[in-house]
């Protein structure tokens, strides 16, 4: 952006007095409101007092508030308006150096009607000072540190200076170097690959101050660039905002030079957290989207440029590892009042329970092509249920006698649906209708089954040739509605292959069920292959957790 | 206090330990210029303390951890914002050194600090 050059001389000849003061502090304000996410997202300590760039914003606010509607010409007695603002304002600790950085400014010009040159200096020192006097021991690498910086950078350059403004664009450019300097000095950021926020906010209000001489836009959030080597995202411990689950990193070369402005543009449309880091004219792309967004700007950088690598990361599971917490929650199961249907599924994994869980089944048995379950164990799940219409989805072929006998020894009025499939038994539910009559909803709900087509992806354990395909021992093979189509020598293969067979570009939706020995990247790559393939379907992951299976497929 | 046992034998932090970390995260606090002890009633304030476990009180019955902290605030600071920060602070060096829940901090401004007069 260039600088208004014309605007700068004029402002040069003027004096600053209070009334320039309050729009300087004005400029700050909005300044450091306008990056103030960018001063959030450096926030390395967990501690809950809120985040750094909020804290210095809504104090600078308060002081503003202070000032805003005042008249006062007199430099000296503006900035104590100023100071006392900030003090009743002050939030978090932040906010706190914060009111004391401009009590100790107050305090050097309060007996100024205007600001030059020598008195500012004078100002940034009684900063520092009066800063460093409220901490028995201050720790370096933070925003005491900047404001020792800006202090003597401009003590240093007073020589050469023939106005404030002159020491104001010292005072940026020193809090600029000093900020960088963070890290060496506190070893926490460092291994974060952050600066400090404190220091950044600070550099933000001196900056927005700067931007406002020289007539430059202060609503634009900056566009910033970092050093690849300044990017370190697995240690930076940000808190993930509510909806945005997924964590993208895209390397890439950009076809040409790269519009950053429309660039983040695009990028906030999907996400936050974004940052943006180049080196070697390769750009790494960072953002925080939610899980529906997840592909989009992968995506959208693919129409821009040569992608390299793609990390994708579920910040939820980072956060608390969101499986075993998930697979230790008890199910909520729908409740059933007497005189309506209640359904029992029988299911191989937790992923699976979890999602009939979701569709309103009343009870679930595990159990599935290893580990039958007995008539008792299916009894048992709906003997104790508060109606006598029950319906049961075994869900496999093997046990659909066990569901039939379970119907034979209870006075409760049961009829069996014979799923032979998971995808058969969730194409079932989505036909239920709990206040209905038993014979009537399961006829309904068997017709469904022929609704859904059904692959299952497993590994062979023994090598052999049926319906005329050949396989050997270890192969992956697909199963389409229990019959074996495709034998392949990876996953990946065996899906498609299966789709292939199963005529999925006549379907709406593949559903992905991954199971227990299947990493969620995994599963998301092979999706991913998968769409490619079949752009036109709307392609879907779950985690089913079944065993043996490394993919439930569900074409509809 | 802060029991645990492992299979090499029990793990025990004494309240001295926590007043310990709780008195370098308090110093360490923006605003806070010095511990008092608690002794010294009616809030007059004699000395600032440099020995660690005066001006920190560490109560534990078995599950919860209490600390109680006096403090010096540089006169002149919101002493609200700064209390409040010397609560998290604490509550986060304790938690994550011992691993333990901190139940309670009760912060006490025992006295002022004047070191400029406006």
């Amino acid at each position: 952006m260039a600088v208004n050059t014309a605007r700068v001389q004029k402002l040069r000849k003027r004096q600053i007095d209070g009334q320039s003061l309050k729009r300087l502090v004005e400029a700050g304000m909005t300044w450091l409101r306008t990056n103030q996410q960018i001063v959030n997202a450096l926030n390395v300590f967990p501690v809950p007092d809120g985040d750094t760039g909020t804290n210095m914003s809504l104090t600078l606010t308060a002081a503003y508030n202070e000032i805003k509607d005042s008249g006062e010409k007199h430099l000296g007695k503006m900035a104590n308006l100023v100071a006392k603002g900030a003090l009743m304002g002050a939030r978090g600790n932040s906010g706190v150096i914060l009111s004391q950085l401009w009590r100790g400014f107050a305090r050097a010009v309060q007996d100024h009607e205007t600001l030059d040159a020598e008195t500012l200096v004078k100002a940034f020192a009684e900063s520092r000072d009066t800063a460093y006097k409220g901490v028995v021991r201050p720790v370096e690498g933070t925003i005491l540190t900047v404001s020792k910086g800006i202090a003597s950078g401009t003590e240093a350059g007073l020589g050469s200076a023939h106005d404030a403004i002159d020491i104001l664009e010292i005072a940026v450019k020193s809090a600029d170097e000093s900020v960088k300097q963070t890290p060496e000095l506190l070893p926490v950021l460092k291994q974060a690959g952050v600066v400090d926020s404190g220091g950044k906010g600070l550099f933000f209000i001196l900056e927005g101050m700067l931007r406002h001489v020289y007539g430059e836009s202060l609503d634009t959030p900056l566009i910033s660039v970092h050093a690849l080597s300044a990017m370190n995202f697995e240690n930076a411990m940000q808190e993930v905002e509510e909806g945005q689950d997924y964590e993208v990193v895209v390397d890439f070369f950009p076809q040409g030079e790269l519009d950053l402005p429309k660039f983040y543009g695009q990028l906030e449309e999907m996400g936050t957290s974004i940052q943006v880091g180049e080196g070697d004219g390769m750009y790494r792309m960072h953002i925080h989207v939610p899980l529906e967004k997840r592909y989009e700007p992968i995506d959208y950088i693919m129409g821009i440029g040569t992608i390299t690598k793609v990390a994708m990361e579920n910040l939820l599971a980072q956060m608390d590892d969101i499986q075993k917490s998930t697979a230790k929650q008890p199910l909520k199961f729908a409740t059933v009042e007497p005189g309506q249907i209640a359904v029992v599924v029988v299911s191989p994994g937790t992923g699976l329970s979890r999602i009939f869980a979701s569709l309103g089944v009343a009870a679930v048995v595990a159990g599935g092509q290893t580990m039958n379950p007995s008539t008792q164990d299916i009894l048992a799940a709906f003997e104790n249920l508060p109606t006598d219409k029950v319906i049961i989805l075994p869900n496999n072929k093997n046990i659909v006698m066990a569901a039939n006998q379970a119907k034979d020894v209870t006075v409760k009025k049961v009829a069996v649906v014979p799923s032979r499939t998971v995808p058969q038994g969730l194409a079932a539910m989505l036909a239920l209708q709990p206040d209905g009559e038993v014979d009537a909803v399961a006829e309904k709900m068997t017709k469904a089954l022929s609704l859904v087509k059904t692959g299952e992806i497993t590994i062979a354990t023994r090598t052999v040739e049926i319906d005329g395909v050949s396989v050997k021992d270890g192969q992956v093979i697909a199963l389409l509605d229990g019959k074996l189509v495709v034998s392949a020598g990876s996953v990946d293969e065996g899906c498609l292959g299966f789709l292939e067979k199963a005529g999925a570009m006549e379907y709406e939706i593949i559903t992905l069920f991954y199971g227990q020995d299947m990493p969620h990247t995994e599963a998301n790559r092979i999706a991913d292959i998968v769409r490619a393939k079949y752009p036109k379907q709307e392609v879907e992951v779950q985690e089913g957790g079944q065993p043996h299976y490394q993919f439930i497929i569900s074409v509809e | 206090m802060g029991e645990d046992t492992t299979s090499l034998g029990g793990i025990h932090v004494s309240p001295g330990a926590i007043a310990t970390i709780a008195y370098h995260a308090t110093l360490e606090s923006y605003g806070v210029v010095g511990l008092a002890p608690k002794n010294i009633a009616d809030g007059i304030v004699k000395s600032i303390t440099r020995d660690p476990s005066r001006g920190v009180t560490v109560r534990y019955n078995g599950e919860d951890i209490d600390i109680e902290i006096h403090v010096i605030v540089e006169y002149g600071t919101r002493i609200n914002s700064v209390a409040e920060s010397v609560g998290n602070t604490v509550r986060f060096h304790v938690e994550k050194a011992l691993g333990l829940r901190v139940n309670k901090i009760d912060v006490h401004v025992a006295g002022l600090r004047i070191s400029n007069i406006d």
